[in-house]
């Protein structure tokens, strides 16, 4: 049921050219150079700390590592983070 | 902070959040609608974080049963500062009275001057002004307008031709014209013209009146000059063997040689003053008859030889003038020095001198010719002069002529 849900919505994607982040629910990273991460649609924070974000997604996390960052707002659904990035990760939530 | 707009209007706290996972109660707070930025980790247990000062109650009550701690750490914004102005009300008052002060007296009128009038007008005009509203320390809101003023002034001083009524600030200006009253001289009695010293006459000018001497006449004083009784032609009175006058006010010049003896002392040593520029001043107040120095605050160095000079101001509170005095003294250091005449700078000065004070008593009118030194002699350091001046002036003076008895 649910994987036929999933194909109708790539399918929009693909046909409609529909943004995909809303439909298929998964998180919008918008970054500038390596300093400025605008994350929309996640979860829930995880974990925050001076050198590490880790946010809940749909199907697992986003894990940004660098130095010095400062949660420069942070709203229900969005949070733009400043700080020296040096890396994005993707971790699939182990089922 | 910056980043929200309308935060400093709204207030903006900023909060400590301590406790395992700081950042799950943020979270928690921005799924409940709270808006969190300046998000820093300071400790591995401890956040800070900015909200609005509106959202405070909506944190507490999140806390509430939480194993977080929260510390209030700065409050930013509008209404934290009005809170602090709201404490500080001596302030406040104070500032709002100086407001009000200063609109007071920039709604004062703090200087009337009249000018082009004599001081006789000018003080009449004042008391006009006074009756009128307008002296220095009423209010601006109850005076007329300038041209009212003008109106009412040139209908009060019938003495003004013209009266111009100048507004600028806080003071008046007025301009005024005086108008000319000429009086009629009042026709003179029946007189003569008599002499009033001796001399020898050296030009007559009659307007009106029988003269009765003619040029190179030696006159001695109370000698009629020119009569004011003039004959009648053709109306000689037989019987009486008496003639009828006509009686008018004679009027003319006479100017005559006279002279005059003088005597004066010139000193063969003379004293003049000089101001060597050093000055001492003292500045005192003064209550009556009880004198507060101000400065200097030491004793007063005197100088050997000095001039003084000393200035009084009474105080004055809009007319209101307490017996309080404000003397200002000062001294200014003089020497002496002495010069040495000769006999013969002596004498001129002498004559200088007697010249000067006869022209002084004669008036300006007079004309001294000549003068001669009769006798001279020194003594005590003394020249003593006699002269002998020579003058030439008018020497008719009126007489009226008596009627009726």
């Amino acid at each position: 049921m649910k994987k036929w849900h999933l194909k109708f919505r790539n399918l929009m994607v693909n046909y409609l050219a529909l943004p995909s982040d809303i439909l298929l629910e998964l998180p919008r990273l918008t970054i500038i150079g390596n300093f400025h991460l605008y994350i929309e649609n996640h979860k829930g924070l995880e974990t925050y700390s001076e050198t590490e974000l880790k946010l809940k997604t749909t199907n697992g996390y986003v894990q940004i590592l660098g130095t010095s960052f400062v949660l420069k707002q942070m709203l229900p659904e969005e949070i733009l983070l400043e700080g020296e990035i040096e890396e994005i990760k993707y971790i699939p939530s182990s089922l | 902070m910056k980043s929200v707009k309308g935060s400093y209007l709204s207030g903006v706290v900023e909060i400590q959040v301590t406790g395992d996972h700081p950042e799950q109660f943020l979270q928690q707070c921005a799924r409940n609608g709270i808006m969190l930025w300046e998000i820093k980790k300071v400790h591995v247990n401890q956040c800070t974080a900015s909200v609005l000062l509106k959202d405070v109650k909506e944190i507490r009550k999140l806390r509430r049963g939480s194993k977080f701690k929260i510390h209030f750490l700065n409050k930013h914004g509008l209404p934290f500062f009005k809170k602090r102005v709201g404490r500080k009300k001596p302030l406040l008052i104070g500032l709002l009275l100086s407001l009000l002060l200063f609109f007071i007296l920039s709604n004062m009128v703090w200087q009337v001057t009249v000018t082009g009038v004599p001081e006789e007008l000018e003080n009449k005009i004042k008391e006009q002004l006074t009756s009128y509203g307008v002296y220095p320390g009423a209010f601006t809101f109850s005076i007329e307008s300038p041209n009212q003023i003008q109106q009412l002034l040139l209908e009060d001083v019938p003495e003004l031709l013209w009266i111009g009524v100048d507004k600028k600030g806080t003071s008046f200006y007025l301009e005024g014209v005086e108008k000319l009253i000429i009086e009629k001289e009042e026709p003179a009695g029946p007189r003569h013209l008599v002499a009033g010293k001796s001399g020898v006459i050296q030009y007559m000018y009659v307007k009106k009146g029988m003269p009765e001497v003619t040029v190179n006449d030696v006159v001695e004083k109370g000698d009629v000059l020119v009569s004011g009784a003039i004959e009648k032609l053709n109306i000689i009175d037989e019987e009486e063997d008496k003639q009828e006058f006509e009686l008018v006010a004679a009027d003319g010049e006479i100017i005559a040689t006279t002279w005059y003896k003088a005597e004066v002392n010139v000193p063969l040593t003379a004293e003049h003053v000089e101001l060597t520029g050093n000055t001492n001043e003292k500045y005192r107040i003064k209550f009556g008859s009880l004198s507060i120095p101000i400065w200097p605050l030491t004793r007063f160095e005197h100088f050997e030889h000095e001039l003084i000079e000393t200035d009084e101001y009474q105080l004055d509170i809009f007319g209101w003038r307490p017996p309080i005095y404000f003397t200002a003294e000062k001294r200014l250091e003089s020497t002496p020095w002495y010069s040495e005449r000769t006999r013969e700078e002596a004498i001129q000065t002498g004559i200088r001198q007697a010249k000067n004070d006869l022209q002084r008593r004669l008036g300006k009118d007079a004309e001294i010719i000549t003068e001669k030194v009769l006798h001279e002699t020194i003594r005590h350091g003394k020249v003593k002069l006699s002269l002998y001046i020579t003058v030439e002036e008018n020497i008719a003076v009126e007489q009226p002529i008596n009627q009726g008895d």
